[in-house]
């Protein structure tokens, strides 16, 4: 006959004890791999905004981020960054250069997309829609969640590429066009993608969709 | 395949000289110095050595605190006599401090580049001439943004017909910067390096002496018709200079 043996109050403890490191292990595995848990999500339809022409909403894979435009700052580049955005050629570029907590970099559309990522030609890029003067701003200062034009080391080589300040950047205070700043979603922002100790990412984030708020 | 994936790597281990200040000058190891000023002038400290150029033929020791704080007022004081229009003109926004300038193992005060609009200044230049040298210095970077304002053939006929200057500024032992006693022409033994290193020397005594370079002309026509040419060059770009 087997004689039922009785686990000790110790042996129960450890038992528990186990268990729940195991529930603990589990979940934290699912949520830190879950980049985008506790992103703050804005509703676009409870936001009264008062310029809703310049509006813009680029999707992400954590979600949406509103930009306000400033054409009576940098009127032909906003012009030309709302039709390459209504034209959605925005649509699948990649965030290729990626500072952590200094910028994001995206707009190359012609080796930056995702259904065609060229690493050794990704920044090169052309819009076809020829290159733009810069329009500098003294006075614009490049604070958090600012968005500026891209250039080459030149001034006026201004085509498509765009990148969004994640902290206060001084020094491009009248050295970059601004075509606005964020307004809501950076948090989003700063969960893009980052290289391993390179500014060039590899297999990088991309922008789901980029539109005018009017066109939705 | 091989190829990607060597790339990809390649990519990933390059390393993150990624601040945006040498986004924008190509000058490793700067920081802000000073950013606001009243004529738009942004100075840039050097918080480590640096090497630039072709095979890294310019260097640039980083700065001593104690220095930097010493020449720092002398600096920009001289950089106060040029208004933000004029500086705009001759592309001149950053000035670069460090110490021990080189280029090709030779010392120089300053290194101007007009394409990225900086001047990298040394501090620890010669005590004796080193207000002269912030405006000789910055001359290059007026005669480079308006070369035909300063026209060098016409600026080197003003001397005697036998006077031959070197083919370049290093390739001659004309080196001395101290003011000659009897000019005939020429206010130092450098001036009569190049017509550029001659022009800028005549610009930085207009800049830091110009009583003493009024009372030099009286006395010597060959300098006065230079000084001439140059004030003529320098009205067209901004009235207000000299």
């Amino acid at each position: 006959m087997i004689k039922a043996v009785k686990a000790s109050l110790s042996e129960k403890i450890l038992f528990i004890f186990l268990i729940c490191l195991g529930i603990f292990a589990f979940t934290s595995f699912f949520l830190l791999k879950n980049k985008c848990l506790s992103v703050k999500e804005v509703n676009l339809e409870k936001v009264n905004f008062p310029d809703p022409e310049n509006i813009a909403i680029m999707n992400v894979e954590c979600g949406n981020i509103v930009i306000e435009l400033y054409p009576e700052i940098s009127p032909n580049s906003v012009e030309r960054f709302k039709t390459l955005i209504n034209k959605g050629l925005y649509d699948g570029s990649a965030f290729y250069k990626v500072i952590k907590n200094t910028l994001v970099q995206a707009g190359d559309l012609e080796y930056g997309k995702k259904e065609y990522l060229d690493y050794s030609k990704i920044g090169s890029g052309k819009s076809k829609l020829g290159t733009l003067k810069s329009e500098l701003n003294d006075d614009f200062e490049f604070t958090e969640g600012s968005v500026g034009f891209a250039r080459s080391t030149e001034f006026n080589t201004e085509d498509s590429e765009f990148f969004i300040t994640l902290r206060e950047i001084p020094i491009y205070q009248g050295e970059y066009t601004p075509l606005g700043k964020v307004i809501y979603g950076l948090d989003i922002l700063e969960r893009i993608k980052t290289g391993n100790k390179a500014i060039y990412v590899l297999r990088p984030d991309f922008i789901n969709s980029f539109k005018m708020l009017n066109a939705n | 395949m091989r190829i990607l994936i060597l790339l990809l790597f390649c990519l990933n281990i390059t390393c993150v000289k990624a601040d945006e200040i040498y986004n924008l000058l190509k000058i490793p190891n700067l920081e802000i110095f000073k950013l606001k000023s009243k004529n738009n002038i942004r100075y840039l400290n050097t918080n480590n050595d640096f090497k630039i150029g072709v095979d890294d033929n310019i260097t640039c020791k980083k700065t001593k605190k104690i220095n930097l704080n010493k020449k720092f007022p002398v600096i920009e004081k001289n950089l106060s006599l040029y208004n933000s229009n004029f500086l705009k003109k001759i592309q001149l926004k950053y000035i670069v401090l460090c110490e021990d300038l080189f280029i090709s193992e030779i010392n120089t005060g300053g290194i101007p580049d007009t394409q990225k609009r900086t001047l990298i200044l040394d501090i620890n230049f010669n005590q004796k001439y080193f207000e002269r040298m912030i405006h000789h210095e910055i001359f290059h970077m007026i005669q480079s943004s308006h070369r035909n304002y300063f026209d060098e053939e016409l600026f080197s006929n003003f001397n005697e017909p036998n006077f031959i200057y070197a083919e370049c500024s290093t390739c001659s032992n004309r080196l001395n910067l101290d003011l000659y006693e009897n000019t005939k022409g020429f206010l130092t033994e450098y001036s009569k390096s190049i017509p550029s290193e001659d022009m800028a020397e005549i610009f930085s005594f207009l800049m830091t002496n110009k009583s003493k370079m009024n009372e030099i002309i009286q006395k010597d026509n060959i300098l006065k018709n230079k000084v001439e040419l140059i004030k003529s060059g320098l009205s067209k770009i901004d009235n207000n200079i000299l």
